[in-house]
């Protein structure tokens, strides 16, 4: 690669005490003292605090002041800090890749608070090691790319239409891809919606409408995504819509693909006997007045739900909508006898907690079981059910005969999610679902840029939750298309062609197929969709490639440093 | 004094370094000889830095990665364990203990695993005692086979073969065929143990002009090997004939790439 | 500027709301009415099911809110009056004075050495102790001391040491006019008042703690360091116990759930488990709630790999032992049926989390309704979850209904799309 003039690099150290958190370890000053001897550092100073304001500007006066051309802080973790730091270099007018960090708190101080020696020892170790690879840090740029102010929504239910019907008012084309010949998603299936009996229809029909209705939302039925290219901003998409592939352009994508419902084959009687149904049969069978009077409704909880080994999870809803089918039963037919046989009752918030009373006060009886003892349903030959389960407050098994037997299913992640997951190349959690960028502060967004998700596609979910999440998606892919732009990551691979020889190792290695080799078969890589691994510049064949910002002789230097001395 | 030893760790930005972030945070004590080196993905960790960091003198490394299944980067982190695998392999030729190398799966959530891993690693490695190459006598047997070491991992087939492997057992080869695992790993000892013979070969001969005779005495190799290593390296272009002495050809390495 | 939003309350869900905006070029002004921004999750340790160091993921979102060049940050202050409609709101915001020029204050803590004046730390709740001259915590954004007028001597020390001459008794209230397009309200929740239930001894017993309390001391910038003591006596408790739904799912006092208190008793509980293997810790819970992604996982390895018995049932009372300090905790064993009792050296409660006592003024304010219990009534609770009885004014997190961290954060982004709608569709109407 020809390489421009070297500057000779002047490297500023900061570091930080943070309070006493490495300072109540580390000698601070020592390390400043020593940092000072490290070939390249023109200056080095501590701060209480570098990620303050006042640490944040203090590291743009030096620069200035000291014409310092990469800098160096030694404090917490790149993982939180880094972006902050490399912010104040840029606001300086330094490149922000001409940055690097020193992890002497959370690696080191923290970890090491009985032996402040060798934490000191470590501290100046890691601290030239950082100066090893600032010193051969070189500025990168982050391509600006432009953005199709269009949004592609996969999934016609409550939570992409609400998604649509959001990016629509706020001026966004999109196009929701539903693969049902109708709009609508599981709550077309259902009855009354919890916690407050609404009408689904109604309300299904008031959205559908007004999905229909807004001009910047196209909506393909009968429709599924067959493959996505590209990156944000620019997707290219093909919708097989009717076996006729059509192709889009897209700037963002939402997932809102829902989830289905377990069917609980085996299991208590199910399908052997046509009176053990799930919820989502009896809310058909509410929905059609289909449901003729019992004398008595078992409801049993956590079938398939809430398992020690396999399904591990709570799938949320399933209390909720038992309490409210149980509530419409005694509202249809007053002299029922409702049992909810249960082992954690999930009526959170205020609204579950108000129906879970409002059905004890009714008269809807609650027993509870436990995961060692489950309750077991068998039949005579008349049809009629026998429930034979634990008691936990009574301590005893008790004996119960029904109509009916309902069982709670939980929502599990849809059939074909793992195959959307390779399409999009996002992740699915280990419990199937998709699988967000962090848990806590990133719910809704994945790691792979302009692509979100929403509802019960990302974990079981009532409707007005799947409605705030719709919307929070609306807001997030949203920002990119407003601003028009997105700046692409600056940290990819490139190949030096004279020494590529075509072997393709590279091509296969890349899990974003972000590598393709050219028309005289040389390796190029698409440096949008290259997320940075490295794995192909660790693997080829002819070292032809080079990893930006951790290069071959940046890590080695890294490593190295730690040794001298 | 006591022995403290050097350990440079290998740490992936999303797994194993958060884990030693959240040792720290959850202020786990583990000994502090270890120095980290971040890199996005345990699969950017290149054959070559590990060497590099033995030959100078490191008495441990340490490469960890997120569990499998945790990947950021879907599956870097096999990349990584096929590339360690072929190191274990390669550093046992040497003379080295290959334990010095090791491997381990942290993820994000575990930071007391993490600092079990490494104070279990530190204790090994202080039990070994120092590196054989590292303080004022190294061992130069050990130093000139690991520099061999390095550039058997360099080397083109060595590479294809690590690159590859996942594809070629997994998926089909060029002829729909899948390649079972043995034949593979068979494949790679063998290229290992031949590649290696050779960059010893060519070490050595970078150094000083030597004959068939005097390069098996040296390398403790038969002159049968040693004979046909070179014939296969003249084809190469890596080696000439530098004279003649009577008859006795004397070999020299040619600078390549 | 009619393109630009109110949001209040500076916790994790308006700090999102706030992000979500300013990234796409609207303006904002975030009004906090504490001295930091940050809210309630900048006073936890961890955060579950994931043990992300609270404060470490916070911070950064915190800071961007004070680097972005579309955000202004208005804390130390309460919003006054709101008039006009969807589009165009005109907003009254008192910015009360903290006597330290926010402008020259560089945050070095001169000031709060030399301040001979110690109170109990809010932010720590009340176990640590801080200057009348102070910042609440270390990370606080922005990073300005100010004076608590109240407890402040006047002895002007401080005046006199601090070098970038900050310090201004002169300071008076100082009344902003804003003009905005729409108002995010985002402004949490706080406890239940424990000493209610007397039976428990909260507020008599020196170690029967809040969560909140536990949370600070787990904390390592919290008042003890992230060291684990009994405040009667300073030694390390090796019997701790947890007792959930403290005034929430009851009749007499508040009947909802507070949805958040079985995970962060089990996310409490590890965290004594990682300080102390040995201890023994219990939690007395109605019904184990563990309904989010993730939890019940969370759940079974806090009961399988931490040992953490949870014990269902909810203990009758707790008796101090005068000489030891230890704490007898009475219950009834509903799976054997006796009345048994634990000796805890520590209790925490995990008190129901009620709305905002300063809900009903903002709700005056802006005529936005308020629920029976006084969190902000939504539209429609199950199909507008976000919009409030007024166009232009929209509700996220807490506030709203009980929820947790990333439930807060959607649905403060969801608030942030809302407004911007409004905004958008305001400035067509404006144009046409």
């Amino acid at each position: 690669m020809a390489t421009p003039k070297k500057e000779i690099p002047r490297v500023g150290v900061f570091v930080c005490h943070c309070g006493i958190n490495i300072g109540g370890v580390v000698k601070v000053s020592e390390v400043v003292e020593f940092a000072k001897t490290i070939p390249d550092v023109a200056y080095a100073e501590a701060n209480l605090y570098t990620c303050s304001s006042e640490g944040i500007s203090k590291i743009k006066e030096a620069i200035k002041k000291y014409n310092l051309n990469r800098v160096v802080v030694a404090s917490c973790t790149p993982r939180t800090h880094e972006p902050l730091f490399r912010n104040a270099c840029e606001e300086a007018g330094l490149n922000k890749y001409l940055f690097e960090m020193a992890n002497i708190r959370d690696q080191c101080s923290w970890a090491h608070m009985h032996e402040p020696e060798k934490a000191t020892t470590k501290a100046k170790d890691l601290v030239k090691m950082a100066v090893a690879k600032a010193r051969l840090l070189e500025p990168q740029d982050e391509p600006e790319i432009d953005v199709t102010p269009s949004a592609l929504v996969i999934g016609g239910g409550i939570s992409g239409m609400t998604a649509a019907l959001s990016m629509a008012n706020q001026g966004f084309n999109v196009n929701i891809v539903e693969r049902e010949p109708e709009l609508g998603g599981m709550l077309a299936k259902l009855h009354m919606l919890c916690p407050n009996f609404e009408d689904a229809s109604k309300a299904l029909s008031s959205i559908v409408d007004a999905v229909k209705s807004n001009q910047k939302i196209n909506v393909l039925t009968s429709s599924e995504v067959e493959d996505v290219k590209g990156f944000i901003g620019n997707f290219d998409v093909t919708v097989k819509k009717d076996d006729k592939p059509l192709k889009l352009n897209q700037g963002t994508i939402v997932v809102a693909t829902g989830a289905e419902n377990f069917e609980p084959i085996n299991m208590y009687g199910y399908k052997s006997n046509e009176n053990v149904l799930t919820q989502m049969q009896l809310e058909k069978l509410l929905k059609t007045g289909d449901l003729r009077k019992p004398d008595k409704v078992v409801m049993i909880q956590c079938v398939g739900a809430r398992e020690e080994k396999g399904r591990q999870y709570c799938s949320r809803i399933c209390c909720g909508v038992a309490i409210k089918n149980a509530l419409i039963i005694k509202d249809l037919y007053p002299e029922t006898e409702l049992f909810i046989i249960f082992r954690d009752l999930q009526t959170y918030g205020q609204e579950y907690e108000a129906c879970y009373t409002e059905a004890r006060e009714k008269g809807v009886h609650f027993i509870k079981y436990t995961s060692s003892n489950p309750p077991e349903v068998s039949s005579n030959s008349e049809g009629k059910l026998t429930i034979k389960t634990y008691d936990a407050f009574l301590k005893e098994m008790v004996e119960l005969e029904s109509d009916l037997v309902v069982l709670s299913t939980p929502l599990i992640p849809q059939k074909d999610a793992e195959k959307l997951s390779k399409i999009l190349k996002v992740p699915l959690g280990s419990d199937g679902f998709f699988f967000e960028a962090h848990v806590k502060l990133r719910p809704i967004d994945f790691a792979t840029d302009g692509i979100f998700v929403c509802g019960s596609a990302h974990s079981p979910k009532d409707i007005s939750e799947s409605i705030s999440q719709a919307l929070g998606v609306a807001s997030r892919a949203a920002i990119p298309m407003a601003n028009k732009h997105v700046r692409a990551d600056a940290i990819t691979s490139i190949i030096n062609e004279d020494l590529c020889s075509g072997c393709g190792t590279c091509v296969r290695i890349c899990p974003y197929g972000a590598i393709q080799k050219n028309e005289i078969g040389i390796a190029q890589v698409t440096s949008v969709v290259c997320k940075g691994c490295g794995t192909c510049a660790a693997s080829c064949p002819e070292k032809a490639i080079t990893m930006r910002h951790f290069t071959d002789d940046q890590i080695t230097a890294q490593a190295l440093a730690a040794l001298e001395g | 004094m006591e022995f403290e030893p050097k350990i440079v760790g290998f740490l992936c930005n999303w797994c194993s370094y958060a884990g030693a972030d959240l040792a720290g945070v959850s202020r786990i004590q583990y000994p502090p000889n270890i120095r980290i080196v971040r890199v996005m993905c345990s699969g950017r960790i290149d054959p070559d830095f590990i060497l590099e960091t033995l030959i100078h003198g490191a008495d441990g490394v340490l490469v960890m990665g997120c569990h499998p299944g945790d990947c950021h980067y879907i599956e870097g982190n096999l990349h990584a364990e096929r590339k360690a695998k072929m190191l274990r392999n390669l550093i046992a030729e040497t003379g080295l203990e290959p334990e010095r190398m090791h491997l381990e799966w942290v993820s994000a959530s575990e930071g007391a695993r993490f600092a079990q891993l490494v104070k279990e690693f530190t204790d090994r490695i202080t039990k070994l005692g120092p590196s054989p190459i590292s303080g004022e006598n190294p061992n130069k047997v050990i130093l000139e086979n690991l520099l061999a070491a390095k550039r058997t991992a360099g080397d083109f087939r060595l590479r294809v073969i690590v690159g590859r492997e996942r594809e070629l057992v997994e998926d089909k080869n060029a002829y729909g065929e899948k390649v079972p695992q043995e034949k593979l790993d068979e494949l790679l000892s063998e290229a290992i143990k031949t590649e290696y013979t050779r960059n010893r070969i060519y070490n050595m001969l970078e150094k000083e002009s030597l004959s068939v005779r005097e390069l098996s005495k040296r390398l403790d190799l038969s002159t049968q090997d040693v004979l046909t290593n070179i014939v296969v390296m003249r084809k190469k272009g890596m080696l000439g004939v530098e004279r003649i002495e009577g008859t006795t050809p004397i070999y020299m390495s040619l600078e390549v790439r | 500027m009619a393109d630009s939003v109110l949001v209040i309350g500076g916790g994790i869900a308006g700090i999102q709301a706030s992000l979500d905006l300013a990234s796409r070029g609207m303006n904002v002004y975030l009004v906090d009415e504490n001295p930091s921004i940050g809210g309630r999750m900048a006073q936890l340790d961890k955060t579950f099911p994931t043990m992300d160091c609270s404060i470490c993921i916070l911070a950064p979102k915190m800071i961007e809110c004070s680097r972005h060049p579309n955000i202004k940050l208005l804390t130390y202050s309460e919003v006054q009056e709101v008039k006009g409609s969807a589009g165009n709101f005109e907003v009254k915001i008192l910015k009360k004075p903290r006597y330290v020029d926010e402008e020259k204050c560089t945050g070095c803590g001169t000031c709060a050495q030399s301040c001979p004046v110690e109170v109990p730390n809010e932010f720590d709740m009340n176990i640590g102790i801080r200057k009348a001259i102070h910042i609440p915590f270390l990370q606080a954004v922005p990073l300005k001391y100010l004076i608590d007028e109240e407890n402040c001597l006047k002895c002007r020390l401080c005046e006199r040491v601090c070098g970038a001459k900050a310090v201004n008794f002169d300071q008076k209230p100082e009344t902003i006019n804003l003009n905005v397009g729409s108002i995010i309200i985002a402004s949490g929740f706080e406890l239940f008042d424990s000493t209610k239930k007397s039976e428990y001894g909260y507020g008599r017993y020196r170690d029967v703690l809040t969560s909140m309390e536990f949370e600070r001391m787990l904390s390592a910038s919290g008042p003890t360091g992230g060291n684990l003591v009994r405040l009667a006596d300073g030694k390390v408790p090796n019997t701790i116990v947890f007792i959930q739904c403290i005034g929430s799912r009851s009749s007499k006092d508040l009947p909802y759930c507070s949805s958040v208190c079985c995970m962060y008793a089990t996310k409490e509980a590890i965290l004594i488990k990682e300080h102390h293997p040995e201890s023994e810790v219990y939690i007395f819970y109605i019904d184990l709630r563990a309904f989010g992604k993730g939890f019940q996982e969370f759940i079974n390895r806090a009961r399988d790999e931490y040992k953490i018995k949870y014990i269902e049932g909810h203990p009758s009372r707790i008796v101090e032992d005068p000489k030891t300090k230890n704490l007898q905790v009475h219950y009834e064993d509903v799976v054997e049926g006796d009345i048994k009792n634990i000796v805890a050296d520590l209790v925490v409660l995990c008190p129901a989390l009620i709305p905002r006592k300063g809900n009903e003024k903002l709700s005056k304010i802006m005529n936005v309704q308020l629920d029976e219990l006084g969190f902000f009534k939504a539209k429609d609770s199950l199909l507008n979850p976000i919009d409030t009885n007024i166009p232009g004014i929209f509700i996220c997190g807490y506030c709203q209904s009980p929820k947790d961290i990333p439930d807060s954060v959607a649905q403060a982004s969801g608030a942030a799309a809302r407004a911007a709608e409004t905004i958008i569709q305001a400035t067509q109407r404006g144009k046409r």
